[in-house]
C-alpha cells in the first residue's frame, strides 16, 4: 500500500469501554518485505512524546490528548515519514500499518563515511589524522545532513577532537580508554552490524551513558533489529580499495523467541601501481564478519554479539606541497616501490579486532527496565615501516631529495639587509656579487636575487640543467628517485653481511622492516536501571566498568636480505659516549649486553620470528563509573540533570629492561646520594627500575620478566542539565550546560612511554596532592552549554544552535626530531586551554511532493586560549643541554609554548552545504548537494612556539642553542644583561608586551616571529576551490516474493576539485645552520628559511564513485 | 534455499580466493641487486647503443675533464675569491660539468671509505689500481651515513653523464656545481661562488651500479714511512700547476704508515698544542687528549699530530661523529699524554691535502698540515687502522674516556 505524505488519515474507531483515556497504537513495516521495522521512532509533534517499535513493529502511546497530530515516524535506512492524524478523545486510536521506504542512499552513504573513518587511520597507533564524524543517520536535520556531506572536508562537530564522543555498542563503552577514539577498523565494511544507533547531540541526556561535550553513540546490535531474508551485494570503487561484495542472512524473530543475524563483507584491492590515482600503491584485503543472536521473552531480551574484520591494507601519506606539485597528483604515495617488478608498499597496516558482546534487557514492570551488558574486545592493530641503521634514509619524499633542497642555501637573512638590498657578513664585509646566481631553473633572471612570497630573496643553489635534471626525476616519476628503492635496500643489507663475513663481525643490518604494534585489550561490563513509577519522571542510574591494557611492542616483518639486527638505539649509540661505552645501556633491552658491535654477549634478532624488541610495554588502565540522571516531562517544559563520578587508574608496566631509563635512574640516583638537587618529578615514577636493580643485586635479572611501575588514580566529577521549554508543540528552545573534570589520557600522560615511566609534572602533583587544587593538576576542566532553537512544520523544520565551550589543563604528546638536540624529542604539553564556541543552524524545507531543498551552516570559532607549559626530553635519554651556570647536564628543558590566540586544527571552521534531494514514489532517489568550506587551519608544531626560540632562554633557565635573528640585530637587553636578538617580525611588528618580565627578567612575548610560526589557511586561494559537489542516485526494484533489487550510485566531489587540502601538519623541524669560522664563530643558529621543513597537507580525493548494488529475498 | 546459500558463498568465495593467493614480490637476492661482472658489458652496451661508452682510469677521468680554472664563473658569478690565486693562476676550487648527452662516460673503482671517523659522512673515496698503482677519486654525494650504503670494498661503476668534476680545496672529486653563499659562514664573503656540491642523493643512486659483493680484502694499501711518504709528495708543494697537480693525485690515497705515534698535540687555529686539556664534552675541550672532542655539535673536524722517531709529522684527522672520538689517544690517560711516544705501531688511513685560501701558498704560508691521515678505525670499532705496541711489545688497548675516572 502506498502510503503518501502529509495525506490526512482517517483513524479507525475501535470502542473499547473499558479504557477511558486517548491512546494510539500500530505498526511500522518495511514497505519491501512486509516486515516489521524494529526501533522505529514514533513522534507526535504537538504533544512532543515518542516511542520506539518493538520487534514485532508495534507501538502504543498512552495518555495522549485528542487532537490533530502530525506523527512523524524515523528509522535508521528509510525515508522519514510525516503522517497527519486525528486523534479522538477516550479511544483506542489503531492505525493502519505504517509503511517506510528504504532510504538506499543514505544506505550507501553510510557505508562510504565507515570507510572513509577508517581508511582515515593514519599514524602507527591507529590514530585518525582527522577522522569523520561517525554518526550519518540521524534524525536530526543538521547531523543528517553534515555527516556524510560534510565528511570529504573532514569537519568535526563543533570543532572537537574525536576523543570527546561516546561510543557504546549495546551500552558498553568501546572508545579507547588510552586515547579516547573509536576504532572503526573492528567494523571494517559491516555496514549492517552499525546500521542501527542512536546518536545523541552533545550534552543531551541519554539513556545509555553520562555523555559529554561531544555527540554520544550507541551501536545496537540485536538480532531482532534486522529484516528476515538475505540480503547480498557488491560494489565498485575507485578508492583506496576497489571492489565488496558482502551478504547478510536474517532469521527474524523466530517462533523459539529468538531471532539471528549473520553477515560477511570482503573488501579487496590488488597492489595499485598507476601512478596518480587514488589508492596508488595500495594494497587492501579485509574479511569482516558479524554474528548476532536474540532471544526475546515477554518481559526480556538477551543478545549475543560477535564481530571482526582481519584486514591488511597499505597506507599513504601527507607530503609536501612541493611534492604534490612536482608529481602533478594529489595522490602521490611515498611508501611503495618496486621489487622484482612488482609493487611492494612498506607501510602495511594489520588490524584485527575481535569482539563479543553479550547483552541483557529485562522489564520489571512497565515503569521499571534493567539493561547489563558485557564485553571482551582485541584489537591487533600493527603497522609496517622501514628502520634503518647507519645507512641513508630510504623515504623518496625525505627533503633532502627534493629540489627544495638546493634553494636552502640561498636565503638571505633579513636582518642583514640594508634599505639598498646591500648583504654583509658577521664582519661586516660586504658581499661583492650578491648573494644569488643569476637564473632560477626556468630560466628566469632573478637578478640581484628573487624576491619570495615571505619577502625574502631566494634561488635555487646548483646548477640549473642538474636542478633541472632533479626536477624532471620528479616530474616523471623516476622510480628510483620518487619511490623507494628496494634494490639499493637489499643490496646494502647484501653488502653488510660480506663484509660481516670477512671481518668476522657481526653488525647489525642496514635496513629492516619493522612492525610496530599497538594492540589493546578490553573487558567492560555496563549497568543500567531506569524507573518511570513517578509522573513525568525518568530515573536512569548507570554503571559502568572497564579494565583496558595496551600492549606495545615492535616487532621484525623483513629483514630485507640481512643477517640479523641488534637492538640498540641508533641515537643512543652516536650522542651517549657513556651509554655507547658501558655495556648495554643502549640496548632497548639491557639483557642482551652489547659492546660497540664486536659479539660478546649480545643476542641479535636473526630472523623474522616474532621476537620483540625496541620496546614491550603495556599501559593497564581502569575506569568506573556511576552516573544518575533525572528527566522531567511536562505540560511546557522538560527538565533534566545528571551527575557522575568518574574512577581511572593508569599503570605502565614493561617487559623489556630499557638500558636508557636505568641510566637515568642511576643518574638521579647518583646525584640523590651527592645531595644533589633533583627535581622530583623527572625521577618520579622510576619503581620499576628500582625492581630492575634489586633482581640484579640478588642475581635475578632476566628477560621477560615484567616490572611494573607506579599507579595513578584519578577522581573526575561531571554534571550536567538542561531544559526543553515547548514554546508550541511546534516550536522548542533547548538549553544544556556541563561541567566536568577529565583525567589525562594514558597517550598524554607519559612522557616517553616507550622507554620509562615519567609522567607529567601535573600527575606528580596529583600523586602527592595535599590539596584540591593540587588534586585536580592534571585533569582538563571543562564547561560547555548550548542553547537551541529548533522548529517542526509540515513543510519546514530544522534547528539553529549556539555554543561554547571552555576547556582549561589540558595536556598533549608530541614525538619530533630536534635539530637543535639532533635527536628524537618527546614534547609534553600541559596547561592548555582551548575553547569552542559557534552557531549550527539546518533547515530543510519541502519542495511540492518530490523535491526537499535543505540548508546547514556551522560557523565557529575553535582555539587556544592559554600558551601550553611543556617538558622536552630526548627518546634516547641524551642530554639535552647544559645548565649555563653549573654546566650541569640538564635531560629535560621546560618552557613555555605560545600557544594562545592560535586556531584549533579539527577541520573547518565555517562550513555551509545546500542540498536539494528527489524522491519518487516510484522509488528513484536522487540527490545533489553542494558545500563550502572555509577556516580550516593547518596545525601548528609546538617546537616552533617555544618561547626560548625567542628570547634565547627558556622559562627554566637554560639557554637555548640558537635563536632566531641576528644578534646585533634590534637587540634588546634584559634585566640580567642577556640579549635578545629578534624584536620585531617580517612585516615590523613589536614581538613585546611593554617590557613585561617574566620569572627571567625576560620580556614576555607578545607574539612570535611570524615568518617561522604563521598558521596557515588551509583554504583554497581560489574561493571556488573552497566548494565541492557530491551527487547521488538510486532505485529500488521491488521484485515478486518480496524480493528487491536496489541500486546506488554516489559520486563525491564531482567537481573533481584537486586543490581542497583537508588538512595538515607543520613539521617540528627547524631549519638550522652552522655559523662557521675558524673559532670563536661555531655556533649552530636557527634561519629564517622556513620552507626547509615546510608543512606537510592531505588533500580531499578528486571525484570518486561508489556504486552498490543489492538484492534482497 | 541451500542452492541459493551455495551459490552466493561460492561468489563470496571466488575473489577471496583469486586475490588473497595474488602474488607479492619474492624476496631479492643478491643476483638481483649486484651486477656481475660478466654481464656489464652488456648492460653497458644496452644502455648506450649506438653512443658508445668509455669507462676511464680515475686519473685518465681527472686529466681528460678537469680544468685548471673550471667552467663555472662569468662576470656575473666570479671565481671564489678566497681561493683564487691570479699570480700564479692556481685555483683552489672549480666545477667542469660533464656532457649529458653522448658516449658514456664511466669510472668504477672500489669504495675505501666508511665512515667510522665521522670525515666520510656524504662522502666516498674510491679506488682503481691501474699498473699496480693506486688511483683514488672523491665523490660527493648527499647521503647521509652513504657508507651504509655503499660500503667499505664495494666495486661500483658510476655513469658520470650530467655530473660534474671538480677540485673543493684543491681536492679532486666527482661533484655537481653548487652556490655557495652560506651567508653563516666566517669571512662568509669571501666564499661565495660555484663550488663542488654533493650529488643528490637518487641521482646518484640512479647514476651507480654496485659490482659484486664488497671485497675489502681487494683493496690496495701502500706501507710506508713518513720519510718516505715525504720522498713522494711535498710536505709543502710549489705555488704552480705542477705542484697542485701532483698533490691532487695523491688526495685520497689509502697508505699504511709505519714507526708512527701520536705525539700528544694537536693544531689550534694554527698553533700546535698540548692535548691537556680533560674533559673532552665541554665547550673548551677541543684539546682533550682524545681522539675528537666534542665541537657542540658543529661538526667540524678534529686532528691529533703523528710523529716519527725523526722530525716528520702529519696531522690524523677525524671527528666528534668518529666511533673512537672519545678514546684516548694512544698512550694517553686521565693523566694527559706523556707516554704517547711510548706507543709506536702503524696508522692506516687515507691521505688527503686540503687548503681553500690560496694566499696562504701564494704566500709560502703553508705549515705542512694541510697533510692528513683519516683513520676509519681502532681495534674493536670498525677496522683495526690504528696497531700501536708500548716500549715492552704490549699492545695498546683502546679506553675510552670516563669522566669519573677522570675525577678519581
Amino acid at each position: 500500500m502506498r502510503q503518501k505524505l502529509f495525506s490526512l488519515m482517517a483513524v479507525l474507531m475501535l470502542s473499547v469501554a473499558v479504557m477511558a483515556q486517548t491512546s494510539l497504537k500500530g505498526r511500522v513495516i518495511d514497505d519491501a518485505t512486509q516486515l516489521p521495522v524494529v526501533g522505529a521512532k514514533v513522534t507526535l509533534a504537538n504533544q512532543n512524546i515518542s516511542t520506539t517499535t518493538n520487534a514485532a513493529g508495534e507501538f502504543s502511546l498512552l495518555y495522549l490528548e485528542a487532537m490533530d497530530e502530525e506523527m512523524l515516524i524515523e528509522a535508521d535506512g528509510y525515508v522519514v515519514d510525516l503522517q497527519l492524524i486525528n486523534l479522538l478523545e477516550n479511544q483506542v486510536n489503531a492505525m493502519d500499518d505504517i509503511v517506510l521506504k528504504q532510504d538506499i542512499v543514505s544506505q550507501a552513504q553510510d557505508e562510504i563515511l565507515l570507510n572513509l573513518t577508517e581508511e582515515e587511520m593514519t599514524d602507527d597507533e591507529g590514530r585518525s589524522q582527522s577522522q569523520a564524524s561517525s554518526s550519518s543517520a540521524s534524525t536530526d536535520v543538521f547531523n543528517s545532513n553534515t555527516s556524510f556531506a560534510w565528511s570529504t572536508a573532514r569537519y568535526r562537530n563543533r570543532g572537537y577532537s574525536s576523543n570527546v564522543e561516546n561510543y557504546y555498542i549495546e551500552g558498553l563503552n568501546f572508545s579507547s580508554q588510552e586515547r579516547g577514539q573509536f576504532n572503526y577498523s573492528a567494523m571494517g565494511g559491516l555496514n549492517d552490524a552499525s546500521r542501527y544507533k542512536e546518536v545523541l547531540n552533545p550534552m543531551e541526556a541519554t539513556n545509555f551513558t553520562f555523555g559529554g561535550i561531544g555527540q554520544s553513540t550507541n551501536y545496537m546490535m540485536g538480532a531482532s533489529r534486522y529484516a528476515q531474508g538475505w540480503k547480498v551485494g557488491a560494489a565498485g570503487t575507485n578508492r583506496n580499495y576497489k571492489a565488496r561484495v558482502n551478504a547478510t542472512y536474517s532469521s527474524g524473530v523466530m517462533n523459539n523467541g529468538w531471532a539471528v543475524t549473520a553477515q560477511l563483507a570482503y573488501r579487496f584491492s590488488p597492489y595499485v601501481d598507476n601512478k596518480g590515482i587514488i589508492g596508488e600503491g595500495i594494497k587492501y584485503y579485509s574479511l569482516g564478519y558479524f554474528l548476532t543472536a536474540e532471544k526475546i521473552w515477554d518481559n526480556a531480551r538477551l543478545k549475543l554479539i560477535t564481530f571482526g574484520a582481519p584486514t591488511e591494507r597499505g597506507q599513504n601519506a601527507a607530503v609536501t606541497q612541493e611534492v604534490y606539485d612536482l608529481t602533478g597528483s594529489i595522490n602521490y604515495n611515498p611508501y611503495w616501490g618496486y621489487q622484482d617488478g612488482k609493487v611492494r608498499n612498506s607501510r602495511i597496516v594489520k588490524s584485527y579486532d575481535p569482539t563479543v558482546i553479550a547483552a541483557y534487557e529485562y522489564k520489571i514492570d512497565e515503569q521499571q527496565k534493567i539493561k547489563a551488558a558485557v564485553g571482551y574486545h582485541y584489537s591487533w592493530y600493527s603497522n609496517s615501516a622501514l628502520n634503518f641503521f647507519n645507512a641513508p634514509d630510504p623515504r623518496p619524499d625525505y627533503y633532502r631529495n627534493l629540489p627544495s633542497f638546493y634553494w636552502d642555501g640561498q636565503i638571505a637573512n633579513p636582518n642583514n639587509e640594508t634599505s639598498a638590498g646591500q648583504l654583509f657578513d658577521e664582519n661586516g664585509n660586504h658581499y661583492p656579487w650578491g648573494l644569488f646566481i643569476g637564473e632560477d631553473m626556468k630560466g628566469v633572471n632573478l637578478g640581484s636575487g628573487f624576491v619570495g612570497d615571505d619577502g625574502n630573496l631566494v634561488g635555487p643553489s646548483v646548477d640549473k640543467d642538474m636542478y633541472n635534471n632533479l626536477v624532471h626525476l620528479w616530474q616523471t616519476r623516476d622510480n628510483k628517485t620518487t619511490q623507494i628503492d628496494w634494490e639499493n635496500i637489499y643490496a646494502a643489507n647484501y653488502a653488510n653481511n660480506a663484509n660481516d663475513a670477512a671481518r668476522d663481525t657481526i653488525t647489525s643490518a642496514r635496513y629492516i622492516l619493522e612492525r610496530r604494534h599497538n594492540d589493546i585489550q578490553e573487558a567492560n561490563a555496563s549497568f543500567n536501571y531506569v524507573n518511570e513509577q513517578f509522573d513525568h519522571l525518568r530515573m536512569t542510574l548507570g554503571v559502568e566498568g572497564k579494565f583496558s591494557q595496551g600492549i606495545h611492542y615492535k616487532t621484525i616483518d623483513d629483514l630485507l636480505g640481512g643477517n640479523q639486527w641488534i637492538d640498540i638505539d641508533a641515537f643512543a649509540d652516536r650522542d651517549i659516549k657513556e651509554l655507547a661505552s658501558n655495556g648495554g645501556f643502549t640496548q632497548a633491552d639491557i639483557i642482551n649486553v652489547r659492546k660497540n658491535e664486536v659479539a660478546e654477549d649480545y643476542d641479535p634478532i636473526v630472523k623474522a620470528d616474532g621476537r620483540r624488541y625496541g620496546y614491550d610495554y603495556r599501559i593497564n588502565m581502569g575506569n568506573a563509573k556511576v552516573w544518575f540522571q533525572n528527566e522531567w516531562t511536562l505540560n511546557e517544559v522538560d527538565l533534566y540533570y545528571a551527575l557522575q563520578l568518574n574512577y581511572s587508574m593508569m599503570q605502565r608496566s614493561t617487559n623489556m629492561l630499557n638500558g636508557r631509563a636505568w641510566y637515568q635512574t642511576k643518574i638521579a640516583k647518583e646525584k640523590a646520594l651527592a645531595g644533589e638537587e633533583i627535581d622530583p618529578a623527572i625521577y618520579y615514577g622510576h619503581k620499576a627500575y628500582d625492581q630492575i636493580e634489586a633482581a640484579q643485586a640478588a642475581g635475578q635479572l632476566k628477560s621477560g620478566t615484567t616490572y611494573v611501575g607506579d599507579a595513578h588514580h584519578f577522581l573526575d566529577p561531571a554534571f550536567k542539565l538542561g531544559a526543553n521549554y515547548k514554546i508550541n508543540g511546534r516550536n522548542h528552545l533547548k538549553l544544556n550546560v556541563l561541567a566536568e573534570t577529565r583525567a589525562p589520557f594514558a597517550r598524554d600522560a607519559y612522557i616517553s612511554q616507550r622507554v620509562y615511566d615519567r609522567v607529567l609534572d601535573q600527575i606528580y602533583a596529583h600523586d602527592n596532592a595535599k590539596s584540591l587544587k593540587d588534586f585536580y593538576a592534571a585533569s582538563e576542566k571543562v564547561v560547555s552549554a548550548d542553547l537551541t532553537y529548533e522548529f517542526n512544520y509540515p513543510i519546514v523544520r530544522g534547528r539553529v544552535t549556539g555554543f561554547f565551550t571552555q576547556s582549561w589543563d589540558g595536556s598533549e604528546l608530541n614525538g619530533y626530531y630536534d635539530d637543535e638536540a639532533r635527536t628524537f624529542v618527546n614534547q609534553a604539553m600541559s596547561g592548555i586551554g582551548k575553547r569552542y564556541m559557534g552557531i549550527e543552524a539546518a533547515a530543510a524545507v519541502k519542495l511540492g511532493t518530490y523535491f526537499t531543498l535543505t540548508g546547514v551552516a556551522s560557523v565557529g570559532d575553535y582555539r587556544y586560549t592559554t600558551d601550553a607549559n611543556s617538558i622536552t626530553s630526548a627518546e634516547n635519554g641524551m642530554p639535552m643541554t647544559q645548565d649555563k651556570s653549573t654546566k650541569a647536564l640538564v635531560f629535560e628543558t621546560k618552557d613555555k609554548v605560545l600557544l594562545k590566540g592560535l586556531k584549533l586544527s579539527n577541520g573547518p571552521q565555517a562550513n555551509a552545504s545546500l542540498k536539494l534531494s528527489f524522491f519518487h514514489p516510484k522509488m528513484w532517489f536522487a540527490d545533489v548537494t553542494v558545500s563550502y568550506h572555509d577556516w580550516n587551519f593547518l596545525s601548528v608544531a609546538p617546537s616552533r612556539r617555544m618561547q626560548g626560540l625567542y628570547t634565547g632562554v627558556r622559562v627554566d633557565g637554560t639557554d637555548v642553542n640558537g635563536w632566531f635573528g641576528d644578534e646585533n640585530a634590534n637587540a634588546i637587553e634584559t634585566t640580567d644583561g642577556q640579549m635578545l636578538r629578534v624584536t620585531v617580525d617580517e612585516a615590523g611588528n613589536a614581538m613585546y608586551e611593554n617590557a613585561v618580565l617574566d620569572a627571567n627578567g625576560v620580556p614576555v612575548l607578545k607574539y612570535p616571529y611570524n615568518l617561522m610560526t604563521m598558521q596557515e589557511s588551509l583554504a583554497a586561494t581560489n574561493p571556488l576551490n573552497r566548494f565541492l559537489i557530491d551527487a547521488s542516485v538510486g532505485k529500488l526494484i521491488y521484485l515478486p516474493n518480496r524480493q528487491s533489487v536496489s541500486i546506488n550510485l554516489s559520486v563525491t566531489n564531482l567537481g573533481n576539485n584537486t586543490h581542497f587540502k583537508t588538512g595538515g601538519y607543520q613539521q617540528a623541524r627547524l631549519p638550522r645552520a652552522v655559523r662557521q669560522g675558524e673559532k670563536d664563530y661555531q655556533n649552530s643558529i636557527i634561519t629564517a628559511n622556513a620552507w626547509k621543513y615546510p608543512s606537510k597537507y592531505y588533500y580531499a580525493w578528486g571525484a570518486n564513485f561508489f556504486l552498490t548494488v543489492t538484492y534482497k529475498f | 534455499m541451500r542452492k541459493s546459500i551455495y551459490t552466493y558463498a561460492m561468489l563470496l568465495a571466488m575473489p577471496v580466493i583469486a586475490l588473497m593467493t595474488s602474488c607479492e614480490p619474492r624476496e631479492l637476492t643478491e643476483d638481483d641487486v649486484f651486477v656481475q661482472e660478466s654481464s656489464l658489458d652488456q648492460i653497458l652496451e644496452e644502455e648506450n647503443g649506438d653512443q658508445g661508452y668509455k669507462i676511464y682510469d680515475l686519473n685518465e677521468f681527472l686529466d681528460t675533464f678537469m680544468t685548471e680554472e673550471g667552467s663555472f664563473h662569468s662576470d656575473t658569478c666570479p671565481y671564489r675569491e678566497r681561493s683564487y690565486d691570479a699570480t700564479h693562476g692556481i685555483y683552489l676550487y672549480s666545477v667542469d660539468t660533464l656532457p649529458t648527452n653522448g658516449a658514456g662516460i664511466y669510472i668504477r673503482g672500489r669504495i675505501t671509505t666508511d665512515d667510522y671517523a665521522g670525515n666520510f659522512y656524504k662522502a666516498m673515496v674510491i679506488q682503481q689500481i691501474v699498473n699496480g698503482e693506486q688511483q683514488n677519486l672523491r665523490i660527493s654525494v648527499d647521503l647521509g651515513s652513504s657508507a651504509g650504503m655503499y660500503q667499505l670494498g664495494q666495486e661500483i661503476i658510476i655513469r658520470c653523464n650530467g655530473l660534474a668534476v671538480g677540485r673543493y680545496a684543491n681536492q679532486p672529486q666527482l661533484c655537481i656545481p653548487s652556490y655557495n653563499n652560506n651567508i653563516y659562514a666566517m669571512n662568509a664573503s669571501q666564499k661565495v661562488g660555484w663550488c663542488p656540491g654533493r650529488i643528490q642523493g637518487s641521482v646518484f643512486r640512479k647514476a651507480t651500479r654496485m659490482i659484486g659483493t664488497p671485497d675489502a680484502k681487494k683493496i690496495q694499501v701502500d706501507e710506508l714511512t713518513l720519510a718516505d711518504l715525504y720522498t713522494q709528495i711535498a710536505l709543502k708543494p710549489t705555488a704552480d700547476a705542477a705542484g697542485m697537480d701532483a698533490v691532487r693525485k695523491m688526495d685520497g690515497r689509502l697508505v699504511r704508515l709505519k714507526d708512527v705515534h701520536f705525539t700528544g698535540q694537536y693544531d689550534d687555529n694554527g698553533t700546535i698544542k698540548n692535548c691537556d686539556t680533560t674533559d673532552p664534552d665541554s665547550e673548551g675541550g677541543g684539546g682533550a687528549n682524545v681522539f675528537a672532542p666534542s665541537t657542540q655539535n658543529i661538526g667540524y673536524p678534529q686532528s691529533r699530530l703523528l710523529g716519527d722517531q725523526g722530525s716528520n709529522k702529519l696531522m690524523c684527522s677525524s671527528s666528534e661523529y668518529a666511533k673512537f672520538a672519545y678514546y684516548y689517544l694512544p698512550g694517553a690517560d686521565k693523566n694527559g699524554v706523556t707516554n704517547c711516544k711510548n706507543y709506536e705501531g702503524t696508522v692506516t688511513g687515507i691521505l688527503g691535502w686540503y687548503l681553500d685560501k690560496a694566499s696562504d701558498l701564494a704566500q709560502g704560508k703553508l705549515d705542512g698540515y694541510e697533510w692528513s691521515v683519516t683513520p676509519r678505525g681502532i681495534p674493536g670499532i670498525g677496522v683495526m687502522d690504528i696497531d700501536m705496541k708500548d716500549t715492552h711489545d704490549e699492545p695498546w688497548v683502546p679506553k675510552e674516556y670516563d669522566p669519573k675516572a677522570q675525577q678519581e
